[in-house]
């Protein structure tokens, strides 16, 4: 069963909608325990004060920052973090509707829903009217909130006929593009005949975008791997893939790649 | 066709980190892994182990796990090229960026100009640390940007929430005015118009407690409770209008 994962109001204008935060994402991955290879035992991680080399509780744990003469640290506790807080914590703000379309997929981030809370018809009612509203707009709901120590931009949508909430990264979280090395300059611009061609090969290639489609290979090639282990077979450590080189005459190329595409489709 | 290209991370960590320590004497605070009678055992024992029945591990080496998904070729192969629009922000994961391989500058440019031209993304698979991941690639200004993509089964659907719906449907009224509201706080998207500035307050927590100074603890907040739905929203309308003029 999903979790709450923080409960606080929707506020968009004077209306304050009663909300819960549940993840939209699942772990599906295979995950790992570290063992200990003589004993075949699993391991557990222990905190420990380098100090007088003893285990440590983690309610004995407290977080320190650098000091600025760089003599040891600055103790803080968490409620002291806590003071860095905004003074709402309990509110996600909805400050303005953007066009979804002009809304970078590199800020988008984690993704949840919320749900309605609280009793009685009332929070449900101005629930399904924000959902309703935003249904039929091409804008997304721009908004901050604060969860655990951390404040973050936030995007709302609807999805499945709920208020879908995707975390957003800053802008300063980005790296500029124009860092990369060796990026294309003008002398290697394409010309208009091998850019036609290009389109060509996009457009033998395009579909619509259907998620479904595409199955997560890992874990079942991962689980045929530990069941073979598991006989006690060898696994083969695998050839190093081959690095593809660049290719000599591009429009050849996509002359080839575009009836290649035509015959396989 | 080919375009070989280098991956590059897109993200800059940003974040305050923060070292443990023991809150009774300051010092620094080391995870050690132990077994169940507490005995620390040294890093070069330690394996990967997955549990295939209770108390029974199956250890496989980083070359064992990598083996499952080896691909032949050290490349982003694209499958399918889809409208950009269509994809829903909950699909996106981390980004990297792409820059070409000496010598394949001009497929590069290329490959961007005509993802620019059709508005498409490129769809596809590539390995990233050993684990095969779905991903798209799109241009941006001429660069092109390759960004995980999460599977649909690791999207949770709608109808798990278990939502009611409220036995009196909103208003057409209702829904027209919450739609005006939101037609009055239309702006454009403009990602350096939002700042951290959690991050710079904790640095200011930080410098407070260092120059020895008390610091205030935050009041606990008081819930607001749902307003009457129609005042509210005409209340919210009367006052972005006022705002605007």
């Amino acid at each position: 069963m999903a979790r709450r994962l923080w409960r606080g109001s929707l506020s968009f204008g004077l209306v304050n909608v009663p909300v819960a935060l549940m993840s939209a994402v699942r772990d599906t991955d295979i995950h790992f325990n570290q063992i200990d290879e003589e004993t075949g035992t699993r391991l557990h991680v222990q905190r420990v004060c380098k100090k007088e080399d003893k285990p440590v509780e983690y309610d004995e744990v407290v977080s320190g920052y650098p000091r600025s003469d760089g003599e040891g640290y600055v103790m803080l506790t968490d409620e002291e973090l806590a003071a860095a807080q905004p003074e709402k914590t309990r509110t996600i703000d909805i400050s303005e509707f953007v066009p979804l379309a002009q809304i970078d997929p590199v800020y988008f981030d984690h993704a949840y829903f919320l749900v309605p809370v609280g009793e009685g018809e009332g929070p449900l009612r101005a629930y399904k009217l924000l959902v309703e509203a935003m249904k039929g707009s091409d804008r997304a709901a721009i908004g901050h909130f604060v969860l655990r120590t951390k404040e973050y931009l936030v995007a709302l949508r609807v999805r499945d006929d709920l208020l879908s909430l995707v975390t957003m990264r800053f802008h300063d979280e980005i790296r500029p593009v124009d860092e990369l090395p060796g990026l294309p300059t003008k002398k290697h611009q394409p010309s208009k005949k091998e850019l036609d061609q290009a389109v060509k090969l996009i457009e033998s290639m395009a579909a619509d975008w259907d998620p479904e489609r595409y199955e997560d290979r890992h874990n079942e090639r991962l689980e045929k791997i530990i069941q073979r282990k598991r006989k006690g077979q060898t696994i083969k450590a695998p050839a190093a893939p081959e690095t593809p080189e660049p290719v000599p005459d591009l429009m050849a190329a996509l002359r080839e790649s575009l009836e290649a595409a035509k015959a396989g489709a | 066709m080919t375009v070989p290209v280098k991956v590059f991370g897109a993200l800059e960590d940003k974040s305050i980190r923060f070292r443990e320590l023991h809150a009774e004497d300051g010092s620094e605070i080391a995870h050690v892994l132990v077994d169940d009678d507490g005995k620390e055992v040294p890093r070069e024992r330690v394996a990967k182990g997955f549990e295939v029945a209770p108390g029974e591990y199956v250890v496989l080496t980083n070359d064992e796990i990598k083996a499952a998904d080896q691909p032949a070729r050290k490349a982003v192969e694209l499958e399918d090229f889809v409208p950009a629009d269509d994809i829903d922000p909950v699909y996106y994961d981390k980004p990297y960026h792409l820059a070409p391989q000496k010598g394949a500058e001009e497929a590069y440019a290329l490959l961007a100009a005509a993802l620019e031209m059709t508005g498409r993304v490129g769809i596809g698979r590539v390995v990233l640390r050993a684990r095969e991941q779905l991903v798209s690639v799109r241009p941006v200004d001429g660069v092109l940007r390759m960004q995980v993509m999460r599977y649909a089964d690791q999207i949770v659907p709608g109808d798990e929430m278990d939502v009611p719906e409220p036995s009196k449907k909103p208003g057409k009224k209702e829904i027209e005015m919450a739609a005006t509201l939101i037609d009055t706080l239309a702006a454009d998207f403009d990602p350096t118009r939002y700042e951290d500035t959690y991050r710079e307050r904790v640095l200011e927590v930080v410098k407070q407690k260092e120059q020895g100074k008390e610091i205030e603890l935050p009041e606990p907040e008081e819930r607001e409770e749902p307003d009457d739905l129609m005042a509210a929203l005409e209340a919210s309308l009367k006052a972005t209008k006022k705002g605007k003029s």
